[in-house]
């Protein structure tokens, strides 16, 4: 696996405004990244400092080991993006907005394009000031789909999107990702990002504050558990990693540290365990804590 | 009746409040453009002045641009008579244009944002947006109209009477309130707001045409054409108060026939469908080339004919020239003594006037490439391998295009014109006058790198350009009748070119502005590949 996107100590400064402070990850082949954050927060900042649209003021900002400002035309003809808010020409139709963006990029074809219009069930022959922002959404992502590219850069690619075509979205990245094409996706729908992406990063006042797979980021936090033990299930309340415990009657409710959470169910044993139930933390649940402090 | 217009004061006033700024603007300048050049006319009206402009305007192309007056000999042409029939028709039509966008804005443009979902969510009747837009409008017009008739008095200047101010401005305010009638119904009918706006135009673009017509072939014929209502009222000399009531009534069946198509059509649809576009894009459009075109089209081709309408007005005048100035023994003193002819003297000013108005045109398709930017257009092209250098160096060299089209077409139409009424007297050929527009080339170079300068290091600032643009139109404009300083006229950069054919063609001159421009536009581009874009971020 080789290393598409790399990213050190971003800083960028929007007069006294300072958007970046230090951002840093990286995406390798094959691999979907998840990058996550408020709004406010600097992914669109970050992405744009990616695509050479604006200029950092500090730090390493490499793709396929090249500049992002200085080589940004070799990096664009191997790359596809998706901005958060389409906004197209209102006199224009949609299939021939898809066709100039495609044209544009330079690596297009014609059936992938007829395909994707049907799958997004697109009517392409719609000026654009006649579509929805759903609608403007999904000519982006048909026009960055159609195209061969080996990074994917999606801003909030599914605003808009009604659950089905999130779903043919959602589809449509495995596909890519399949093929060993790198992906960076900033989302707020979390469950999306849970199910397509490998790693997540999670981006707080323009800075990194947490990176990892999903099992590490779990790893790192509480799985809630519900419990019913035929002894004195209060017992479990003082030991060391667990919080929020709630009972009512012989049923308790409680999340615990996950490297203590050998310790609870020995324990959960000595006391005649009759139902265990351990749900490990959503992505929900990791965003929430980084922000609730 | 609650059930369709309940609350529509509540909207109105919600209107008022929200437009107030726009509404003291559109009547203080549109009120002082109608009513304000008394005096200026006053100085025209001197001497002979006024029996020389009424022979200039018996000549069927200015009728057919400014209308007939009910005056048959030079002798009975008043400075009144003078004032409405030269500047009538177009404040009417400027009212007009005004409360069609402003109607289609607050009607279907609304619809189109879905502000009129949220509105109509709350207990707001059916129609009580449209009656509530078209009463503000009423409202408007009716103190543009009183604030025309009062400026128009307070000069107190002779034949300009009492009574004829009030009806010049209410001619021009029934002209709005048939302006708004027709968007209001158009607004229903169309599918969308831009639509809506186009074909209203449109429409009054053809009765424009259409009086134009009838007006150099039968006067009568204009009086079953509503925009003829306006002007052929003939205030300060006619009189005639008819044409107004029939507007009037005419207005009354617009809105009538607005607030039933209304309330028959669901929100946010219109009676004529939409029409369906191309599946797939033209091989034309793809390229940056090829969408730059696209989008600057519009305003490209409505340029280039209003620059050969401007042209063929301005040339239409040269037949009448030798005349006007046979009929005035000061004007022919002054002339002989310059050595030049009146022609060739008039070509001078005429063209830096012209190319002036043809700079508007480059400056606007530089601009637009930051409006594009800051539009969010662009995101997803820079993301591919267009550079930025292709962005920057397509809408330069559209623009210069766009600014040869129009000096050639501006310069070719007026001469064109001039030689065809001219006959056999004239003493200038075609070449002459291309030479005199295209001499003034450089200057709308000049424009094209200031808005390119701006482009790259200061985007916001890009409509300043027009700001200085409109500066040095007024300074070539009143050089000739105010006695200015040299160096407050150098300000502007026509004043550095040679006016031709009166003075020869500066070689040096011509270089230097020349190479200035392409150094400002070569600055720009610095700026423009490294700046930031600016994304609303």
């Amino acid at each position: 696996m080789t290393e598409i996107v790399k990213v050190q100590g971003l800083q960028k400064k929007f007069g006294k405004f300072q958007a970046l402070r230090d951002v840093s990850f990286t995406i390798k082949s094959g691999e979907v990244v998840g990058f996550i954050g408020p709004n406010g927060s600097g992914k669109s900042t970050t992405i744009r400092t990616l695509l050479g649209i604006i200029r950092r003021d500090s730090g390493i900002a490499e793709i396929f080991g090249k500049d992002v400002w200085k080589d940004s035309l070799e990096i664009h003809k191997r790359i596809s993006y998706v901005p958060g808010d389409v906004a197209l020409w209102e006199n224009l139709t949609g299939g021939e907005i898809i066709d100039l963006f495609i044209k544009l990029h330079g690596s297009g074809n014609k059936e992938k394009r007829d395909y994707l219009i049907k799958r997004f069930e697109l009517d392409p022959k719609k000026k654009a000031k006649g579509y929805s922002k759903g609608n403007r959404q999904k000519v982006g992502l048909i026009a960055a789909l159609a195209v061969d590219s080996d990074l994917y850069i999606f801003d909030e690619p599914t605003s808009g999107l009604d659950p089905l075509m999130e779903q043919v979205f959602q589809e449509e990245v495995e596909k890519i990702k399949k093929a060993g094409k790198a992906i960076l996706l900033s989302s707020h729908i979390l469950s999306e990002v849970e199910r397509l992406a490998d790693k997540v990063v999670i981006i707080r006042q323009g800075e990194i504050v947490e990176t990892g797979t999903l099992d590490e980021l779990r790893h790192l936090t509480r799985s809630t558990v519900t419990l019913v033990t035929q002894g004195d299930v209060a017992n479990i309340a003082s030991l060391e990693g667990v919080h929020d415990f709630v009972q009512t009657d012989d049923q308790s409710t409680f999340s615990v540290d996950n490297q203590h959470l050998n310790k609870v169910l020995l324990e959960a044993s000595k006391l005649g365990v009759t139902k265990f139930e351990s749900v490990p933390p959503t992505l929900e649940d990791l965003f929430m804590r980084h922000y609730e402090s | 009746m609650k059930e369709k217009f309940a609350r529509w004061d509540t909207l109105f006033l919600q209107y008022l409040k929200r437009d107030w700024k726009k509404i003291i603007i559109w009547i203080l300048g549109l009120g002082m453009f109608s009513a304000g050049f008394v005096p200026a006319f006053k100085e025209i009206a001197k001497g002979q002045g006024l029996v020389g402009m009424f022979e200039t305007l018996q000549n069927p192309a200015m009728i057919s641009m400014v209308g007939p007056t009910p005056i048959e000999t030079g002798a009975d042409y008043t400075l009144g008579a003078m004032y409405a029939h030269e500047m009538l028709l177009f404040c009417g039509l400027f009212a007009m244009i005004l409360s069609v966008l402003h109607i289609v804005g607050h009607t279907r443009k609304e619809e189109d944002l879905g502000l009129t979902e949220l509105v109509r969510s709350f207990q707001i009747g059916r129609q009580a947006n449209s009656l509530a837009a078209f009463v503000e409008v009423t409202f408007i017009n009716t103190v543009l109209a009183l604030f025309i008739s009062g400026v128009m008095i307070s000069f107190g200047a002779d034949t300009i009477s009492v009574h004829g101010s009030l009806l010049f401005g209410a001619s021009v305010g029934i002209a709005g309130i048939i302006g708004a009638g027709i968007a209001l119904v158009m607004a229903q009918i169309m599918p969308t707001s831009s639509a809506a706006t186009g074909s209203t135009i449109g429409i009054v673009g053809l009765l424009y045409i259409a009086r134009a017509g009838t007006d150099v072939s039968d006067v009568n014929l204009s009086m079953i054409n509503p925009l003829g209502w306006t002007y052929l009222t003939f205030p300060f000399t006619d009189n005639n108060w008819l044409p107004i009531i029939f507007a009037f009534i005419f207005s009354l069946v617009l809105i009538f026939v607005a607030f039933l198509l209304e309330g028959k059509r669901d929100m946010g649809a219109g009676y004529l469908p939409q029409r369906e576009g191309r599946e797939s894009a033209k091989q034309s459009l793809l390229s940056v080339r090829g969408l730059f075109i696209k989008i600057n089209k519009g305003v490209i081709i409505s340029w280039l004919i209003a620059f050969v309408i401007i042209g063929a007005a301005y040339g239409s005048i040269y037949g009448d020239m030798q005349t006007f100035l046979e009929s005035n023994e000061m004007m022919k003193q002054m002339f002989s003594q310059t050595g030049f002819s009146i022609e060739e003297s008039f070509t001078g000013t005429i063209m830096m006037v012209m190319i002036s108005l043809v700079s508007i045109l480059p400056i606007a398709i530089v601009n637009k490439l930051f409006s594009e930017e800051s539009r969010l257009h662009l995101s997803q092209i820079y993301a591919t391998k267009v550079t930025r250098s292709q962005l920057y160096w397509t809408s330069i060299g559209l623009s210069i295009v766009g600014g040869l089209l129009g000096v050639l077409l501006a310069s070719g139409s007026l001469g064109g014109t001039a030689i065809s009424v001219m006959g056999d007297s004239g003493e200038m050929d075609i070449v002459d006058f291309l030479a005199a527009g295209f001499n003034l080339f450089p200057s709308v170079l000049f424009f094209i790198g200031l808005a390119a300068l701006a482009l790259g290091w200061a985007p916001k600032l890009g409509k300043i350009v027009y700001i200085y643009l409109t500066f040095s139109f007024l300074l070539n404009y009143f050089s000739g009748l105010i006695d200015l300083p040299e160096w407050f006229l150098n300000i502007a950069i026509q004043s550095w070119m040679p006016q031709m054919p009166m003075d020869n063609f500066e070689a040096s001159v011509f270089l230097t502005v020349t190479m200035i421009s392409f150094a400002l536009i070569v600055i720009g581009f610095f700026g423009y590949s490294r700046r930031d874009m600016n994304e609303g971020a």
